[in-house]
């Protein structure tokens, strides 16, 4: 299973979100995606759509002072 | 005591930032996401207020004065205020609160949202406001059209909203039993701090402290002279004319109110580890700008913002309030095709979007 990383620092909400979708169309099931973010609502709306759209999160935790990374792998 | 106004103000921007309370995503969310997330407990905290102004105005401590209905200026200011909000990624108190955690691009959209308030309030436009504010008609709120007590669209509408809530709540809880419930980011404190700094508030705890804010808002602001309740835009406008004109009269509790959420959400960002100057790209920032103008230009012809519009007069019950509340939704609604979906729907035929790289 691939794992691929998705750089958003600087993108201020809803791009974050957004972008994460988008990029999750391009993986298959099982895929893990990174997504590093500093936009402080990502937070929320991230776990938010994964818990919502039934993909799991393996990883979640702080890399700094107001930075966040989250890795979701692919479900259905 | 206009200094209570400062210490209410710090309060609710920590409150904001610590529940990520965004009207704007609140509007936003309902279209792009069908979410009402953020949306019901933001009806809530109108009901909360309501309820409490309605009893306090009963026993004579508040006398609140519902703005007279514009519709022209209301529908038009609310639809570029709207507009605006996508533009900026915040409403008024949310670009408040987000400056406050370090986000240069809110700085920039509040600089020139205060800058056009202070155009279209005190400023070369202030004529061009006034004249389409002057364009009123009768009845200033609803009870006043059906000839009844403010008490019952106040109950009519707790009653609605309360439904709102169950369902939300009881959806909520069998999405948990059922799937995965949202995962959370690992605890750094322990005790009364991992409950203040550390842990997100839930958009509940967001709209119910909201509503509370709002009715003390209203007290201490009438114990400090000015008959008002929670408002952003009239204040922002006075700031930029008190410094440019030293006009020491403008200084009011308002203005303080709004110095206070840059404290506060500050202070909670500082202490979560949340704080951090950060520098958008130069397209952001411009669209962050445009975004401030059409606020500031917005929120001055409809006489409010999501909060002096949208949470307070519509507590009121007044035709200004609900209508430009459907106005900035439209707005809000139209700016997020615009600006977020359509480019996105331009770019899936042209280009695979985000740059993926392989992780080690």
């Amino acid at each position: 299973m691939a794992a691929y990383t998705l750089q958003t620092n600087g993108s201020v909400c809803p791009f974050p979100l957004i972008d994460a979708k988008n990029a999750m169309q391009q993986l298959s099931r099982g895929d893990d995606l990174i997504i590093d973010f500093d936009c402080t609502q990502a937070t929320d709306s991230l776990p938010q759509w994964a818990a919502t759209d039934g993909h799991e999160v393996v990883a979640f935790d702080r890399t700094g002072e107001a930075g966040w990374t989250i890795t979701v792998r692919k479900g259905a | 005591m206009i200094l209570t106004g400062l210490l209410l103000g710090a309060v609710l921007g920590y409150v904001l930032q610590r529940s990520r309370f965004c009207v704007t995503g609140a509007f936003r969310d309902l279209y792009l996401t069908r979410s009402t997330r953020y949306f019901t407990p933001f009806l809530l905290a109108i009901a909360i207020q309501a309820v409490g102004v309605a009893a306090l105005t009963g026993r004579g401590m508040l006398a609140p004065e519902p703005a007279s209905f514009a519709p022209l200026a209301v529908i038009g200011g609310g639809l570029i205020f709207g507009v605006g909000i996508i533009m900026a990624g915040g409403c008024a108190t949310g670009t408040y609160y987000r400056a406050g955690e370090g986000l240069i691009g809110s700085w920039v959209a509040l600089i020139f949202y205060a800058l056009f308030a202070a155009v279209m309030k005190y400023g070369p436009l202030g004529g061009f406001t006034e004249a389409a504010r002057a364009r009123t008609v009768a009845d200033a709120t609803i009870h006043e059209t059906l000839g009844v007590s403010v008490w019952v669209p106040t109950l009519v509408f707790s009653a609605i909203v309360a439904v709102l809530v169950v369902r939300r709540y009881r959806a909520a809880k069998a999405r948990a039993a059922s799937g995965r419930p949202s995962v959370t980011l690992p605890a750094r404190r322990t005790g009364l701090g991992h409950y203040l700094a550390d842990i997100p508030w839930s958009p509940w705890v967001g709209g119910v402290l909201l509503g509370l804010i709002a009715i003390a808002a209203w007290l201490l602001s009438t114990a400090a002279g000015r008959n008002g309740g929670l408002g952003i835009t009239t204040p922002s406008a006075k700031i930029v004319t008190f410094l440019t004109t030293g006009d020491v009269t403008l200084v009011d509790w308002s203005v303080m109110l709004v110095l206070g959420i840059l404290v506060g959400s500050f202070l909670a960002a500082k202490l979560s580890g949340e704080f951090r100057w950060r520098v958008p790209d130069a397209q952001t920032m411009l669209r962050s700008a445009g975004g401030g103008v059409a606020m500031g230009v917005g929120a001055a012809l409809a006489g409010g913002c999501t909060i002096g519009n949208s949470l307070v007069e519509t507590s009121l019950f007044s035709y200004q309030g609900w209508v430009s509340l459907v106005a900035i939704m439209l707005g809000t609604w139209g700016a997020a095709w615009f600006f977020l979906q359509r480019p996105q729907r331009a770019a899936e035929a042209n280009r695979p979007a985000p740059v993926l790289t392989p992780a080690s």
